[in-house]
């Protein structure tokens, strides 16, 4: 089965992508729509979910078999049942209708934005102020978000609204799936500290999305979000958003780094280095036993501690890259340096991003141990008597 | 590699914890630690019954022909418990060393008196360093037909309760591994005060004592053991890490102050939870390190090195904290916290330390294809 497998993906990727080019075969320069394309309609975009639904009903085990030769071969557009959180969030919590309508525009392009955090909403997302009205078959959405990543190109973005002032926060929310590339939707770069401009301000004014796409219920959109919020985590607790996570087989970035910079005889260094791979490689160990307990009893608390641990393992290897590199890591002209600088401001992402290490300690502490939860002011009062900065 | 089912290595380990249970209980290992030999023999007699010395010993001679990875699943129990009987040196080292020598007639019979429980062995492994991965201080020279054995092993564990030891020595570089009765001429045990009363350790001197040597047992065997008693040390004291864990978060939900659960305390939660990484992380290296051991893995050793320093490390940390968070019934000589966090201290130095693992770890890894 997964030598079969094998074989007939190497087989489609040899007749249609040129690993050289890195696009589609004769096409001389990548066409992002139109490969997508041929990869959905392979059923190799998403090849744990059903047929119906552009997959191949595969286990997880086999999809990696697919995975692992689009890898090889440099090929797009694999493993988007895992990375692409809006899909994945219309997928599991769409009607049939929905899905019917979006899911296959969804695979087939960029993806999408999260339209969650405010000026005034951060961790505490409940707090959300853009206001979603009822207008017809539409919504009308006024307000802002920000550090909304990928903005500018996204198509859809999963929206976060107010709905109800009259009720405590929670239950006023609703989530949506909308369309970005419409009037009344201003994005604004930001400037991040790694020299990225990856996230944005989003104004909205007067936009429009129809009614049917709301994911879940009206008002009920805090326990919708909590599955797309849930999938957002578990993929950052896998460090794909880290430079240094290397590919499997690889020498560890770390490693190479030391040996390039004639440090692996300093005794004090290589505690430091041996710590951090160590530290790596248990997340991947943590993560495997997670596996296999969700395979065996269809859940495990172990998921929920990855992306903490992440944090620490990226800002770790930063600081240790800079050691390695030693004096010359102020002097962007190398670029180890540029790097180990530019490493040590992304971890931020993993430590701030999708909820802060200091929310991941709550909610770990709360829900996968069971202590007592802490007390907030804002949580059982109507939305309209919350105080705010 | 092993021909247990995951049900059975549940039910040996289900088997393990009730015997523990009736007769391991902490007032229990109180008592034990007051007494001279610092040991229960009875409860390894038990343990003998059920087949668990003789965990890695093929059912011809009397044992149940398991593996690492079922010796590691009964050492989080045992580690849980904080079990102190011989039976990483008797039931894994000893095991492994003997059944790999080539002199079959007398080891089978040493084989089968350890399953039965009727012979205790300890190991006299390293030196002053205390590191299994250096050369050891005892040397063998041969006279005639004869083996003569001199110097000092340290640290060894269970000398006075053994009925025998095995004693790596060095070699010109190499190691060779002896077997010598207790209570062979010039053999003599110092034992020591050591400050975690649950493991007694000894300082076991040869002044020109007679050994037999553990013929084909070299620097590579006595390697495979060493790293096979690593993992089963990891495993202990990942189950140990999870009890005291476990332990703790229940005192954070009972405990009072300010009119609520110290638990709610964000200071505390966040301690929590930074720890809960640690306890997972530790039965996750054990558990990876004896799977890849059993089936022979390339990536072993470096996962065997890797379960060294962080089940010993993490122990550490997760005991420490554990009396920082019980706050001063902690301080107190009655409350069993101490108890855990001492024989972390152990662990941190059994077989090496965890710099040392460290740095192997690291060897493994710029060597690893
Ligand atoms: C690189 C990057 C990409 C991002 N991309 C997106 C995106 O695409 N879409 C999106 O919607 N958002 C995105 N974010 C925003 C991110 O989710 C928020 O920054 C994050 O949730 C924290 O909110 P805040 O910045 O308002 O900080 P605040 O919530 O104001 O937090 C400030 C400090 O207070 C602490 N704190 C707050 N509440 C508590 C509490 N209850 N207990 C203990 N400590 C607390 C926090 O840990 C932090 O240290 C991104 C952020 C980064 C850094």
């Amino acid at each position: 089965m997964t030598a079969d497998l094998k074989n007939e993906v190497e087989v489609w990727l040899t007749e249609h992508w040129d690993p050289e080019a890195e696009c589609e075969l004769g096409k001389g320069e990548y066409d992002e729509k139109s490969w997508l394309k041929k990869v959905v309609d392979a059923g190799y975009a998403v090849p744990t979910w059903p047929e119906k639904w552009f997959g191949r009903g595969l286990s997880p085990k086999d999809a990696r078999v697919i995975e692992n030769a689009f890898q090889k071969h440099k090929a797009k557009g694999w493993g988007r049942d895992r990375f692409h959180l809006g899909a994945i969030t219309i997928y599991k919590l769409g009607s049939d209708a929905l899905k019917s309508e979006l899911l296959y525009d969804l695979l087939t392009g960029p993806i999408c934005c999260l339209l969650y955090s405010e000026p005034g909403a951060g961790s505490d997302l409940a707090g959300v102020r853009t206001r979603a009205v009822r207008d017809g078959d539409d919504f009308i959405i006024n307000g802002q978000k920000v550090w909304t990543s990928n903005a500018v190109e996204a198509e859809y973005g999963m929206l976060l609204t107010r709905t109800d002032i009259d009720v405590p926060k929670h239950q006023g929310i609703t989530f949506f799936i909308f369309p970005m590339k419409q009037e009344g939707v201003e994005v604004r770069p930001i400037n991040q500290i790694t020299g990225e401009d990856e996230f944005n301000e989003v104004f909205i004014s007067d936009a429009r999305v129809p009614a049917r796409f709301i994911i879940g219920e009206l008002n009920k959109g805090w326990f919708s979000f909590q599955t797309a919020i849930a999938s957002e985590r578990l993929i950052m607790g896998q460090g794909i958003t880290s430079r240094l996570r290397g590919a499997a087989g690889k020498t560890p970035a770390l490693l190479k780094l030391a040996h390039d910079h004639d440090k692996l005889n300093d005794p004090v260094l290589r505690q430091e280095i041996a710590q951090a791979l160590a530290y790596r490689q248990l997340n991947t160990l943590n993560m495997l036993r997670a596996k296999e307990e969700v395979a065996k009893n269809g859940s495990s608390s172990l998921a929920s501690l990855g992306k903490l641990a992440m944090s620490r393992i990226q800002h770790g290897e930063a600081r240790i890259s800079a050691k390695i590199i030693g004096p010359q890591v102020l002097i962007n002209e190398t670029e180890d340096s540029r790097n180990a600088n530019f490493d040590a401001a992304k971890a931020y992402m993993n430590s701030i991003g999708g909820g802060t290490d200091q929310i991941q300690k709550n909610i770990i502490a709360e829900r996968v141990l069971s202590l007592p939860k802490s007390t907030d002011v804002s949580r059982d009062i109507p939305f309209k008597d919350v105080k705010s900065s | 590699m092993t021909d247990f089912s995951e049900e059975d290595r549940e039910a040996i380990c289900d088997m393990f914890r009730r015997l523990l249970a009736d007769q391991a209980s902490e007032e229990k290992l109180r008592e034990i630690i007051e007494t001279p030999s610092g040991l229960d023999k009875a409860l390894w007699q038990q343990m003998a019954e059920l087949g668990l010395t003789g965990i890695m010993i093929p059912a011809e001679l009397g044992g149940i022909g398991g593996s690492i990875e079922e010796v590691e699943a009964l050492m989080e129990v045992a580690g849980a418990s904080l079990y102190n009987g011989p039976f990483i040196s008797t039931s894994v080292i000893a095991p492994i060393l003997l059944s790999a020598a080539t002199n079959t007639e007398f080891v089978s019979a040493l084989l089968e008196d350890i399953a039965s429980g009727e012979k205790i062995i300890a190991i006299a492994g390293c030196g002053r360093s205390g590191d299994w991965t250096k050369s050891p201080e005892v040397s063998a020279k041969q006279n005639g037909s004869e083996w003569i054995l001199s110097g000092s092993a340290c640290f060894v564990q269970h000398a006075r309760n053994a009925d025998a030891f095995l004693v790596a020595t060095a070699q010109e570089g190499n190691v060779a591994v002896f077997y010598i009765p207790k209570n062979a001429p010039g053999l003599d045990i110092v034992e020591h005060d050591t400050d975690d009363k649950t493991l007694r350790l000894s300082t076991v001197d040869f002044d020109k004592a007679q050994g037999i040597l553990l013929e084909g047992v070299g620097e590579e065997q006595f390697k495979s053991a060493t790293q096979s008693a690593i993992v089963a040390l990891a495993g202990e004291q990942a189950g140990a890490t999870r009890q005291i864990f476990d332990l703790t978060i229940e005192y954070l939900n009972t405990r009072f102050q300010f009119g609520q659960p110290i638990g709610r305390f964000q200071a505390l939660k966040h301690m929590a939870a930074d720890l809960l990484i640690e306890v997972e992380s530790a039965s996750s290296s054990a558990r990876h390190a004896a799977r890849a051991l059993a089936s022979k893995a390339p990536n072993a050793s470096m996962l065997a090195y890797l379960a060294k320093f962080t089940c010993a490390d993490n122990f550490r940390k997760v005991s420490a904290d554990a009396i920082q968070l019980h706050g001063g019934i902690a301080y107190t000589v009655e409350h069993p916290a101490h108890l855990y966090w001492r024989r972390a201290q152990t662990g941190q130095w059994l077989f090496g330390s965890s710099d040392r693992f460290r740095d192997l770890y690291l060897s493994e890894m710029e060597t690893a294809p």
